[in-house]
C-alpha cells in the first residue's frame, strides 16, 4: 500500500496557499516559505533571498495583475524537490506585460521594475506563462551542497 | 511597522522599525515625503529593518529624487543585514550615501 495521498511524494513537504490579493498577508507567506527553504537547506541569508523571490512575485501579481484590488485570489504552491524548491503562482489578472519583465536597468535611480531583476537573480529558472487557469509564473531552486 | 522622528540640530532622523513591503511602504513614503521639506537633511536610520522589498527600495529612490528637487540631503545609516541584501541584488547602493553610524551620517563624527 502507498503512502501517497494524490500520487505526492510523502517525503517531501508541499504547501499550498490560497492568498487574497491583500498585501497584508505577505507576512504570512515570507514566513512560511522562509522556514521551509531552511528545512531543504538553505543558510540564513538564502532563506531571506527566497522569500523575497516569492514575496516580489504576489506583489507583481497584486500590483499589475489585479491592479491593487484586494478581493482576488492567488494560488501559490510551493514544492520541496529532488534537488532544492519549486514555486507555482497562478493568478487571473491581467497577463504580464512580458516587455516591462527585467526591462529597466538595476543600479540605477530610477524607482519600481526591480521586483523581476531580484527574482531572476534569486532564483535558477523563472518562467512566465498563460494557461486555461490563468497566469502561470513558475520558478525553481537548486540547493548546492558544499562537498 | 513603527516609524519615528527626532530633530537632532537642522536634520530629521527617522527610525523606521519592522517590515517594508506593498503594504507598508505608502505609509514609509508618506511621512518622508511629510518630514523632508522641514529639514536640511532627512537621516534615515535602516538598522531595524527585518524585511524591504522593492516596493521599499523604491520608496527610497523616490524620497532621493524629490529631495534633490528640494535640495536637500537625505543619507541613510545602519543598515540591518536584510537591507543590504536587497541593496546588493539591486546594485542600489551606489545611487544613496551610506553611513555605518548616525554620528558619521550627521557628520558630527
Amino acid at each position: 500500500m502507498s503512502d501517497a495521498i494524490g500520487g505526492e511524494n510523502p517525503r517531501r513537504l508541499q504547501i499550498k496557499f490560497s492568498v487574497p490579493s491583500d498585501p497584508r498577508y505577505l507576512c504570512v507567506v515570507r514566513g512560511a516559505i522562509g522556514s521551509l527553504a531552511a528545512v531543504i537547506g538553505w543558510d540564513e541569508p538564502e532563506c531571506r533571498a527566497i522569500a523575497l523571490a516569492v514575496d516580489e512575485a504576489l506583489t507583481n501579481v497584486i500590483r499589475h495583475a489585479y491592479h491593487n484590488r484586494t478581493d482576488a485570489l492567488m494560488e501559490l504552491e510551493c514544492r520541496e524537490s529532488a534537488d532544492g524548491l519549486e514555486i507555482t503562482l497562478l493568478d487571473n489578472g491581467d497577463a504580464p506585460d512580458r516587455s516591462k519583465i527585467c526591462a529597466r536597468e538595476i543600479g540605477c535611480d530610477q524607482p519600481g521594475g526591480l521586483g523581476t531583476h531580484i527574482i531572476k537573480k534569486v532564483m535558477d529558472k523563472v518562467s512566465y506563462e498563460e494557461s486555461p487557469e490563468g497566469n502561470r509564473f513558475v520558478a525553481s531552486k537548486r540547493l548546492r551542497k558544499s562537498s | 511597522m513603527k516609524i519615528s522622528v527626532r530633530d537632532v540640530g537642522a536634520a530629521k532622523v527617522v527610525e523606521v522599525d519592522g517590515e517594508v513591503d506593498l503594504g507598508t511602504s505608502p505609509d514609509l513614503r508618506r511621512i518622508l515625503f511629510e518630514v523632508l521639506p522641514a529639514a536640511e537633511m532627512l537621516a534615515l536610520n535602516l538598522g531595524a529593518i527585518r524585511y524591504i522589498d522593492s516596493s521599499g527600495i523604491a520608496t527610497l529612490i523616490e524620497v532621493l529624487k524629490r529631495s534633490q528637487n528640494l535640495k536637500k540631503q537625505f543619507v541613510l545609516f545602519g543598515l540591518s543585514p536584510a537591507v543590504q541584501e536587497v541593496f546588493r541584488l539591486t546594485h542600489v547602493i551606489r545611487v544613496f550615501q551610506v553611513f555605518e553610524t548616525e554620528r558619521e551620517a550627521l557628520g558630527t563624527a
